[in-house]
C-alpha cells in the first residue's frame, strides 16, 4: 500500500485552483499573467473563456489551452448538454460567461462565505439548478471547498443539482394534509404526468415535488404550481390544472 | 424622506400624527392577502375591489387594506368592514360590487356573506359573533385583522413600538429580565422552557459579542402559527427581538424564516426596512444609544433544521446538522458565543408583557403556563383554523366549542398535538387542560401548537407511518439511532399495513422505541417514538387487527380494502366505469357494474363519482365474488 | 483554566482535568469503553452512539455520549450497566446487516449479537464519517465529503480531487471500522455513486 508523501495542504496558499488540478508549473503561469494583466483569478479566467469562444467563432478548432481553460470548456460543453441546448462549442462558452457573471453579482451582495446558503438559494431561484460550474465558481469565490458546497446542496430539499422542469408542481404532504387526501392528490398528478415525486417530464415542462408544508393547513390538499396555491384540491382538477402551464 | 426618530417623543409625536391624518369616519374595508387566502383568489377580490371603489369614486371615503392572517383559513377570502367590523366570508370577485353598494355605501348587510354556524344555523355579524372566534382571546394574533404588514404605521397606529421605548429608558436591562422571569413566560416552540432565565443565562455567560435568534421554521406538517405572525405582523416580533437584545446584551439578530414561506421573508424584509428608516433598528435606536442589527436567514427545506443547535449550524454557513449539545447555546451558540434563541411567538409576546405587566399577563392562562398558547386545530374539524386561546382550556372545549366538533357527525378517535414529536391523545383524555406540563403528563407534547384531529376514519398504524416516513425522511442521518432506526420503523409499519405483519413486530417496534428515546442525539430522534409509543399504548387493538387478522378498522390500508359495487344499489349509469383511471370496471346499461379486483389500484375515484352510494370499502380485502351479468334493480336517487 | 475535577467512572474515584471529555479520562484511567466514529486526531462526532455512558447530575440519570461529554465535579459515570448493554446490543443489531466484518463483528460477539432482527443492504458502510472528517480536519483536502440526508445520507468523492489525490494517498483506509479498503470510483456524476467495496478506481 503506497504511502507516498502528499504535497502538504499548507505548503502552498491554496492546493486547488477551485476543483481542477494544477500543477506548480500552470499554477504560476496564471499567476504570471494575472500580474500582468492586473486581473483577479476569476476575472482572467472569464477573460480567457471570452478569447477562446472568439476563437472557436473564427472556426480555428486547436487552440493553446491551458489546463484550467480546457476544464472549464469541457464544463461548458457538458453543462450545455445537460440543458439539451446548443451544440456549438462558442456558444456553450457564452453561455458559460454569461452563468458565471451573474453568480459572480450573487456573490457580490452578500460578500460573506457564512451566506453560503443563502447564495445558493439565489442561484437556484435564478437558474433552476446548481450546476457543477456554479459550485465550482462560488468555491473558488468565497474560498470554500466543493465538499461544503455538495454537503448542502445535497442536504437541502430546495435545491437540485439537476435542471428543474420550466413549472415546478409541490403537492403538500404534510399531516393535515395528509389526513385530508394529500396522498391521492400525489398519485394522481404522478399518473397525469408519468413521473415520480422529485423527477422532471421528459419534455422538461414539469418538476414535480413533495413539499412537507406550506401553511395552508386548513385548506388541505394544497398543491402548488410555480407561485399559485390551489387550496381545497380535488382529484379531478389534476388535468385541468396542468394544462394552464405551457 | 422618512425622518429617523431620535427619542422616545418624537415616535409618541408620530404616532399621535398618523392618529390625526387618518379620518376615523372613513372605511376601511380589511381583506386578509395571507397564503391561505390567496390559495382561494383573494388577490381577485381585492382587484375587483379595487376597481369598483374607483369607478364609483369612493377613493376618498374608502381605505382598502390588505392583511395578514387570522386563522380562520377554509372560509377565506375573508373580508371586513370597519368601523362596524361587519366580517364576510367566502368572498368571491363577483360578490363585491353588492359590498361597496350595500355595505360601504348604506352600512347595510349583506346576509348571504355572512359567517352561519352549523351547528345553530344562526349568522354572525362581527368577527366575536363567529363562536370560532368568540371563545378565544387573542392577544397576539388580533392585530392581524387591522394591519397592513408592508406599512409600519399601521402597527405604530395601534400602540407598536410602545414597549420599546418603555424598556429602552425606563427599565435597565437587568429589569427587563426580571420582568420576563417574573411573567413566567415560557418557550413556543416545544420545548417550554422558561424564557427569563434563558435570557438570563445568555446576558451571564460569558463571552462577546451575544445574539438574539427567531425561530420561524415552523417545520412541523400541519403547523402554520409562525406563518401567520410574520406575514401578518411582522413588527410585533421586531420589536420584541429588539428589547430582548437590549436585556440580554446583543447588538446582532437573525430571524430564521423557511423559504416556504415566500411571503413571510417578503414581509419580514420589508418590514426591517421600515423599522430602519424610522431609526427603531441600527444605530443609536430612538437616541437611546443602543445599537442592534437583524439579518433573515432562509431556510432551504429541512425540517431538522429548526432544532436550535441544527439553525444555529446553518446560519454558520455550514449543513443545518444538530450537533452534540452538552453545552448549552446560551453558552456557547452561534460561532461559539452566548445566543439566545426563541420561537417567534415567544418574542411576539415581549412587547405585550412590557406594556401590560406581569400580573396582566399570569392572569391568563394556568398556573405553570401563562398566557396564550396559538395551536393550529386541523384535520376532521367542522372549523379548522388557528385558534389562540388561554393555556387552560380543555382539549374537548377546543375541539368541540371553537372546531365545532366532527366533520360529517363521525366519531373522535384520537387527536394529536406536538407534530412528529407529540404523541396520540385518545377520547378518554379530552377533558385533560392543555398547558405545558398536563399534555407531557398524558405522553403526548405541546410542542409548537400543532393540533391534528382524527376521526373514525382515520387509520392510527396508517397515520404513525405517516409521522415516521417523514422523520425518516427529514432525519439528518447522522447518528445510528435515528438513521437506521427509523428506517427499520418504517419498513415494518409499511410491511403491517400491507398484511404482513408479524406477531414479533409489535416488540420489535418497541425495542426501537427505547433505542431512539435513549440514545439519539438529538430530539428528532428521541421524540420519533412518542407516537409509536401512544399509538401502540391506545390503539393497541388497531395494530392487533392488522397483524393478525390483515384487517383495517378504518378503511384507509390500501392493501388491505377491497373495493365492492353492492349489487342491490348500482344503478348502472356508467360513471364510475367512465372515470376508473385503469378500467378495471366492466359493465353496461342496466346490467350491475363490476369492479375486477385484479386490475383495481384502490384509488377511490369510483366512490367519490357515484353518485348512489353503491360503492364500499371492505376490509379484510375479501369481497364476496362478484358475477357479472346481474339485471339492475331500478331506485330513486336520493 | 487548568481546573482539576473529581468524579466517578464505575464506582472509582478519578480525577481530571475540567473540560476533558470522559473519553478521555476513561481511556488515562485505562477503563475501556467502545467506540466507533471516534478517533483521537479529529473532533468528537458523536454519530455512532457506542461510546454511550449512562451519567447521574443532581439526581438524575442520562445517557450521553463520553466522547463528547465533557467531565464536572461530582460526576457518576456508569460505562457498562444494563441499560447501556442494552443500547449497545440493539446498535449492533442495527449496524450488523450494514457490516458484518472487522471492528463491528467483535463488538457484535463481545455484546452477544449473534444474528440480526433486521434486513439492510450490506454496503459496508455505517456512515461514521472517520474518512470524511480525516480528509477534512488532518489533510484539509476534502475529497470526500457526506452528501444527502437521512436515509439517503450517503458519502461521495469529489471528481475534481479524489482521482488524483486518493490513489496516492490512501491514509483513510486504516481508519474504516468495516475493515475495508474505502476505494474510490472517478466519475463525473458523482452524487449518484456511494463509496462501497464493489466500486474499484479507474485508473487515470
Amino acid at each position: 500500500m503506497l504511502n507516498a508523501p502528499m504535497k502538504p495542504a499548507d505548503d502552498r496558499k491554496k492546493p486547488f485552483f477551485v476543483g481542477l488540478r494544477m500543477t506548480k508549473e500552470e499554477r504560476s503561469i496564471l499567476d504570471k499573467i494575472q500580474e500582468k494583466v492586473g486581473l483577479t483569478k476569476t476575472e482572467s479566467l472569464l477573460k480567457g473563456l471570452e478569447i477562446l469562444s472568439e476563437y472557436y467563432s473564427l472556426g480555428l478548432d486547436q487552440p493553446p489551452l491551458s489546463f484550467e481553460l480546457k476544464k472549464l470548456e469541457e464544463e461548458a460543453i457538458q453543462h450545455a448538454d445537460a440543458l439539451k441546448r446548443i451544440r456549438r462549442r462558442e456558444d456553450a462558452l457564452k453561455e458559460i460567461i454569461h452563468e458565471l457573471r451573474i453568480i459572480d453579482q450573487i456573490v457580490d451582495k452578500y460578500n460573506d462565505k457564512n451566506a453560503l446558503i443563502q447564495i445558493l438559494i439565489d442561484i437556484q431561484n435564478k437558474f433552476n439548478w446548481i450546476s457543477k460550474t456554479a459550485v465550482i465558481w462560488i468555491s473558488e469565490r468565497l474560498e470554500i471547498p466543493t465538499s461544503s458546497i455538495y454537503q448542502i446542496a445535497t442536504f437541502y430539499k430546495f435545491f437540485t443539482l439537476t435542471p428543474r422542469g420550466r413549472h415546478l408542481v409541490r403537492v403538500c404532504l404534510g399531516t393535515a394534509c395528509h389526513v385530508r387526501g394529500g396522498p391521492k392528490v400525489m398519485e394522481t398528478v404522478e399518473r397525469t404526468l408519468g413521473v415520480e415525486q422529485g423527477d422532471v417530464t421528459s419534455d422538461g415542462k414539469f418538476s414535480l415535488e413533495r413539499v412537507n408544508c406550506l401553511g395552508c393547513c386548513a385548506l388541505g390538499p394544497v398543491i402548488v404550481v410555480d407561485n399559485d396555491y390551489y387550496g381545497n384540491f380535488k382529484t379531478a382538477d389534476v388535468g385541468k390544472v396542468l394544462s394552464k402551464y405551457s | 424622506m422618512v425622518e429617523k426618530l431620535k427619542s422616545a417623543s418624537e415616535l409618541t409625536n408620530l404616532r399621535e400624527r398618523i392618529i390625526a391624518n387618518r379620518d376615523p369616519s372613513k372605511s376601511v374595508v380589511s381583506i386578509c392577502i395571507g397564503t391561505g387566502c390567496t390559495a382561494l383568489g383573494a388577490k381577485k377580490v381585492v382587484e375587483v375591489l379595487g376597481e369598483e371603489i374607483k369607478s364609483k369614486n369612493l377613493e376618498e371615503r374608502v381605505k382598502v387594506k390588505q392583511t395578514g392572517c387570522l386563522g380562520f383559513c377554509e372560509v377565506g377570502p375573508r373580508v371586513i368592514v370597519y368601523p362596524e367590523e361587519i366580517s364576510y366570508f367566502k368572498v368571491k370577485p363577483e360578490d363585491v360590487p353588492e359590498i361597496v353598494s350595500q355595505t360601504i355605501m348604506k352600512k347595510d348587510v349583506v346576509k348571504r356573506l355572512l359567517y352561519v354556524d352549523h351547528g345553530t344555523g344562526e349568522t354572525a355579524t362581527t368577527l366575536e359573533d363567529v363562536p370560532f372566534y368568540k371563545h378565544q382571546q387573542r392577544i397576539l394574533l388580533e392585530k392581524n385583522a387591522k394591519i397592513d404588514p408592508k406599512d409600519i404605521e399601521d402597527y405604530i397606529t395601534l400602540g407598536g413600538y410602545d414597549a420599546l421605548p418603555k424598556a429602552l429608558f425606563q427599565m435597565t436591562p437587568q429589569q427587563v429580565v426580571e420582568l420576563v422571569k417574573k411573567s413566567n413566560l415560557r418557550g413556543r416552540g416545544g420545548g417550554g422552557f422558561p424564557t427569563g432565565r434563558k435570557w438570563e443565562t445568555t446576558r451571564n455567560a460569558p463571552g462577546e459579542p451575544k445574539y438574539v435568534i427567531a425561530n420561524c421554521d415552523e417545520g412541523d406538517p400541519g403547523a402554520f402559527m409562525d406563518r401567520s405572525i410574520v406575514e401578518g405582523n411582522p413588527h410585533s416580533i421586531i420589536e420584541g427581538l429588539i428589547i430582548g437584545a437590549y436585556a440580554i446584551g446583543a447588538h446582532e439578530g437573525f430571524i430564521y424564516v423557511r423559504e416556504e414561506y415566500p411571503l413571510a421573508v417578503e414581509n419580514v424584509n420589508i418590514a426591517l426596512g421600515q423599522a430602519q428608516e424610522h431609526g427603531l433598528l441600527g444605530e443609536n435606536i430612538l437616541g437611546s444609544g443602543f445599537n442592534f442589527t437583524i439579518r433573515v436567514h432562509r431556510g432551504a427545506g429541512a425540517f431538522v433544521s429548526g432544532e436550535s443547535s441544527a439553525l444555529i449550524s446553518a446560519i454558520e454557513g455550514t449543513v443545518g446538522e444538530p450537533k452534540p449539545k452538552y453545552v448549552h447555546a446560551a453558552i456557547k451558540g452561534l460561532w461559539g458565543k452566548p445566543t439566545c434563541l426563541n420561537n417567534v411567538k415567544t418574542w411576539a409576546y415581549v412587547p405585550l408583557i412590557i406594556l401590560n405587566g406581569v400580573d396582566w399577563f399570569r392572569s391568563i392562562g394556568t398556573k405553570n403556563s401563562s398566557g396564550t398558547a396559538i395551536f393550529s386545530l386541523v384535520g376532521k374539524v367542522n372549523n379548522t383554523g388557528l385558534v389562540e386561546v388561554p393555556m387552560g382550556i380543555t382539549l374537548r372545549n377546543l375541539i368541540y366549542k371553537i372546531g365545532g366538533g366532527i366533520k360529517d357527525g363521525k366519531k373522535f378517535k384520537a387527536v394529536q398535538t406536538g407534530g412528529p414529536s407529540g404523541g396520540f391523545i385518545p377520547e378518554q383524555y379530552l377533558d385533560t387542560p392543555v398547558d405545558f406540563d398536563e399534555l407531557t403528563k398524558v405522553g403526548s407534547m405541546m410542542g409548537s401548537g400543532g393540533m391534528i384531529v382524527m376521526d373514525e376514519d382515520t387509520c392510527i398504524v396508517d397515520v404513525t407511518r405517516y409521522y415516521a416516513n417523514f422523520l425518516s425522511d427529514e432525519s439528518c442521518g447522522k447518528c445510528v439511532p435515528c438513521r437506521e432506526g427509523l428506517k427499520q420503523i418504517v419498513g415494518i409499519l409499511n410491511r403491517i399495513c400491507a398484511g404482513s405483519g408479524r406477531e414479533e413486530d409489535l416488540k420489535t417496534l418497541d425495542d426501537l422505541s427505547e433505542l431512539l428515546r435513549d440514545a439519539s442525539l438529538c430530539a428528532l430522534g428521541s421524540t420519533a417514538a412518542n407516537p409509536l409509543t401512544t399509538s401502540s399504548l391506545y390503539f393497541k387493538d388497531e395494530y392487533e387487527e392488522h397483524i393478525r387478522n390483515k384487517r383495517c378498522p378504518s378503511k384507509v390500508c390500501r392493501d388491505l380494502i377491497a373495493y365492492y359495487i353492492k349489487p342491490e344499489s348500482c344503478q348502472a349509469c356508467l360513471i364510475c366505469l367512465r372515470n376508473c383511471p385503469v378500467k378495471a370496471i366492466a359493465g353496461e346499461k342496466s346490467i350491475v357494474h363490476v369492479i375486477d379486483q385484479e386490475k383495481c389500484i384502490k384509488c377511490g375515484m369510483c366512490i367519490e363519482v357515484c353518485p348512489f352510494d353503491a360503492i364500499e370499502k371492505l376490509s379484510p380485502a375479501v369481497p364476496p365474488t362478484a358475477s357479472y351479468g346481474i339485471k339492475v334493480t331500478p331506485k330513486k336517487r336520493r | 483554566m487548568s481546573e482539576e475535577v473529581t468524579l466517578a467512572i464505575d464506582g472509582k474515584e478519578v480525577k481530571a482535568e475540567k473540560g476533558t471529555t470522559i473519553l478521555e479520562v476513561a481511556k488515562a484511567n485505562k477503563i475501556d469503553i467502545p467506540t466507533l466514529c471516534y478517533n483521537e486526531k479529529m473532533t468528537p462526532y458523536g454519530g455512532c452512539r457506542i461510546c454511550m455512558v449512562e451519567i447521574t447530575k443532581g439526581g438524575r440519570r442520562k445517557l450521553v455520549t463520553s466522547c463528547a461529554y465533557p467531565v464536572e465535579e461530582g460526576l457518576e459515570v456508569a460505562t457498562n450497566n444494563e441499560r447501556i448493554r442494552k443500547v449497545r446490543g440493539m446498535l449492533l443489531e442495527l449496524l450488523l446487516p450494514l457490516a458484518d466484518t472487522g471492528p463491528i463483528r467483535e463488538l457484535a460477539e463481545k455484546y452477544g449479537v449473534t444474528k440480526s432482527r433486521f434486513e439492510a443492504k450490506p454496503t459496508d458502510c455505517i456512515l461514521c464519517g472517520l474518512c470524511v472528517r480525516y480528509c477534512a480536519e488532518v489533510k484539509k483536502v476534502n475529497a470526500v465529503c457526506f452528501t444527502g440526508r437521512g436515509t439517503s445520507r450517503d458519502i461521495s468523492p469529489m471528481p475534481e480531487i479524489a482521482p488524483d489525490i486518493c490513489p496516492i494517498c490512501q491514509e483513510c483506509n486504516s481508519l474504516c471500522p468495516a475493515g475495508k479498503i474505502v476505494e474510490l470510483t472517478q466519475d463525473r456524476h458523482l452524487l449518484s455513486i456511494p463509496i462501497s467495496k464493489k466500486k474499484t478506481i479507474a485508473s487515470g
